[in-house]
């Protein structure tokens, strides 16, 4: 049986535990932004890298920088990539602030793909840069700043990101728990609608907020 | 529909390509450039007809061939076949993104079922 309703009005509810909506424009925006600062401060040192500018901007380490970004690592990490790490950095914050954007302020129901893969984008790659960062000063011996400001930023995605990511899966859990079946799972983690997942996201909706 | 469009942006820079990196005089890198750019124009606005709304993700395959031509072609590889590499992750972070992305699917858009 359908029941017509206005788009607007289920689209941005709170989303238990938590007393506001993970995926509305206000949790969302900020990761965006953020991201797209870090790509631009990527961006700056994979110039350096590839020889458009001379020298990096690092008020506290000295040259600090520019030894960590022309070291052996970072080379050896040249010839197995194929690009430099910075531009590669650049293309992962790129892609924060591009999953982050893309979808509906209920996607962690409505496209709960994309909330994994925004998940999957900033959490373990996020924990992974920071360990790099921390694992370069440790093997060439020098501090880079601008790698601790995007390593930085990268905590600060992962911690804005959780929320959303969090609730998706408890969706995604509800989900399994009423149904225990791998294929209305499936169709819940594309998206494709059914009343089994109408029903499971309004169990979530109607917990209590802690 | 805003993937679509940062793709058809996309494949005017490979199509320019091969002048901006001076590559125009290898004839391969030059008409390959073109093709692939034309081939993801096509998809994306095929996109654009609800019936091959699905189009864009074709874009994933030439993304992929981007990638491996650009990381086969030496260690490290020239400037253009860098610009492959990185073009083609960027495509397919793109091409997965969906028609009308900020709205819901249409499914849960045009009405509510009743639990």
């Amino acid at each position: 049986m359908l029941d017509k309703e206005p788009v607007g009005d289920y689209l941005n509810v709170n989303v238990p535990p938590y007393s506001y909506n993970p995926s509305s424009w206000s949790q969302r925006i900020p990761i965006c932004v953020l991201a797209m600062v870090a790509a631009i401060i990527s961006s700056y040192m994979s110039l350096y890298q590839w020889d458009f500018i001379d020298s990096t901007w690092d008020p506290f380490f000295g040259d600090g920088t520019d030894t960590v970004l022309k070291s052996k690592t970072a080379k050896q990490m040249y010839a197995f990539l194929g690009i430099h790490d910075a531009a590669l950095g650049v293309l992962a914050y790129i892609g924060d602030a591009v999953l982050g954007f893309a979808g509906s302020t209920r996607r962690w129901q409505y496209r709960p793909w994309l909330v994994i893969l925004f998940g999957i984008d900033v959490i373990p790659l996020g924990i992974v840069s920071v360990v790099l960062v921390l694992c370069q000063a440790f093997v060439v011996g020098s501090w880079c700043f601008l790698c601790l400001v995007t390593a930085g930023i990268s905590l600060i995605l992962v911690y804005w990101a959780w929320d959303e990511v969090r609730v998706s899966l408890a969706y995604l859990r509800i989900v399994w728990m009423q149904n225990r079946s791998a294929r209305v799972l499936w169709n819940a983690f594309w998206g494709i609608r059914s009343e089994a997942l109408d029903h499971a996201a309004t169990t979530l909706l109607q917990r209590e907020v802690a | 529909m805003w993937g679509r469009v940062i793709e058809i942006m996309i494949a005017v820079w490979i199509a320019l390509s091969p002048f901006i990196f001076r590559a125009q005089d290898d004839l391969v890198v030059l008409w390959a450039d073109q093709v692939v750019a034309a081939a993801i124009v096509l998809l994306a606005a095929l996109s654009y007809w609800s019936r091959l709304r699905y189009a864009h993700l074709g874009s994933l395959f030439i993304a992929l061939a981007l990638i491996i031509w650009g990381r086969t072609s030496g260690s490290p590889p020239p400037p253009i076949h860098q610009n492959h590499i990185v073009i083609g992750l960027l495509l397919m972070m793109i091409a997965i993104i969906p028609n009308d992305a900020s709205m819901p699917h249409e499914v849960w858009s045009r009405e509510r079922l009743s639990p």
